[in-house]
């Protein structure tokens, strides 16, 4: 039985649904520049129809916050926040930023780094 | 929306003080967040009890610095052990570059992580760091020792130290904007 669910390793967390229905079977992100380091913001949206965990996340983006620190605060793992702010990014509860990863970093983007540090 | 973030990896080996750069210049105190394991990024170690296994996670420490309202930076300490390799390539990509943390004590500790980031052509700079205080080599003897290309920066540090931290992020910063001039 190797996709038995014992419903014991998230009861330290007071998890009540296991991950994988949360996220709809989904393995991945849709959108595959997510990255630990992209930052997401809560979008006014009416969020009465999320599941409560869903919600949870939504608490956290009132400011601009990445997806490495939602995994934090929250303590769920970095793969399943990845798909669940996917799944709240599809349906516009949440705004994004830039990602960092992309190939190219740009020159404005290390002078203002420079300057910041610099400014420290 | 305009809001960027910027990653720099902190990389180097067990107890050279990863943890400590990026407390000593994060704005928060730094965070651990965790990944899950497959089996197939454990490799083959260990398959005798992995039915007993729920799973497994690996911590990544971080901290953050705002660098002005449209860019914030994110400093992501390496997972220590060398099986998370797989991890290093999310943490790489993108990044600005790395800082690879280096314990006079231990040399060879830091050279798998020297050899990660120039197999891949990304910019680091290495930083001795000097806790126990006065160090035992020679720029040259631990540029030898690492073997490291002569365009590798090499800075003097005190990861306790906020502002000497601070000047190895700078020192990467400067040399990832000289390679952008000047591509390798």
């Amino acid at each position: 039985m190797p996709d038995r669910w014992d419903g014991d390793d998230e009861s330290e967390a007071g998890r009540f649904v296991p991950l994988y229905i949360l996220v709809n079977g989904r393995t991945s992100p849709r959108d595959s520049k997510l990255d630990l380091a992209t930052q997401v913001i809560a979008l006014q949206v009416d969020a009465n129809r999320l599941e409560p965990e869903y919600v949870q996340i939504l608490n956290q983006c009132g400011n601009w916050i990445s997806i490495a620190e939602i995994g934090a605060y929250l303590r769920i793992p970095l793969t399943i926040v990845k798909v669940m702010v996917d799944v709240l990014l599809e349906q516009g509860y949440l705004g994004i930023g830039s990602p960092a990863q992309q190939k190219v970093i740009d020159m404005s983007v290390l002078d203002a780094l420079l300057a910041g540090l610099e400014r420290l | 929306m305009d809001r960027t973030s910027v990653k720099i990896v902190v990389a180097g080996g067990f107890g050279t003080g990863k943890t400590t750069l990026v407390s000593s210049v994060s704005e928060i105190a730094p965070l651990t967040t965790e990944e899950l394991l497959t089996e197939a990024s454990l490799g083959v170690d260990d398959t005798t009890h992995v039915e007993d296994k729920t799973h497994t996670t690996v911590a990544l420490d971080f901290g953050r610095i705002t660098i002005s309202p449209d860019v914030v930076l994110y400093l992501f300490g390496t997972p220590g052990q060398d099986r998370f390799w797989f991890m290093w390539d999310e943490l790489a990509q993108g990044a600005v570059g790395a800082i690879v943390l280096v314990d006079t004590r231990r040399l060879d500790t830091s050279f798998a992580a020297v050899d990660y980031f120039e197999r891949r052509g990304i910019p680091f700079v290495t930083a001795v760091n000097q806790f126990n205080g006065q160090c035992a080599y020679t720029e040259e003897e631990i540029r030898g020792a690492l073997e490291l290309d002569p365009q590798v920066p090499l800075v003097w540090c005190d990861a306790r130290d906020r502002e000497s931290s601070k000047l190895a992020l700078i020192a990467l910063v400067r040399h990832a904007m000289n390679r952008l001039r000047v591509p390798a």
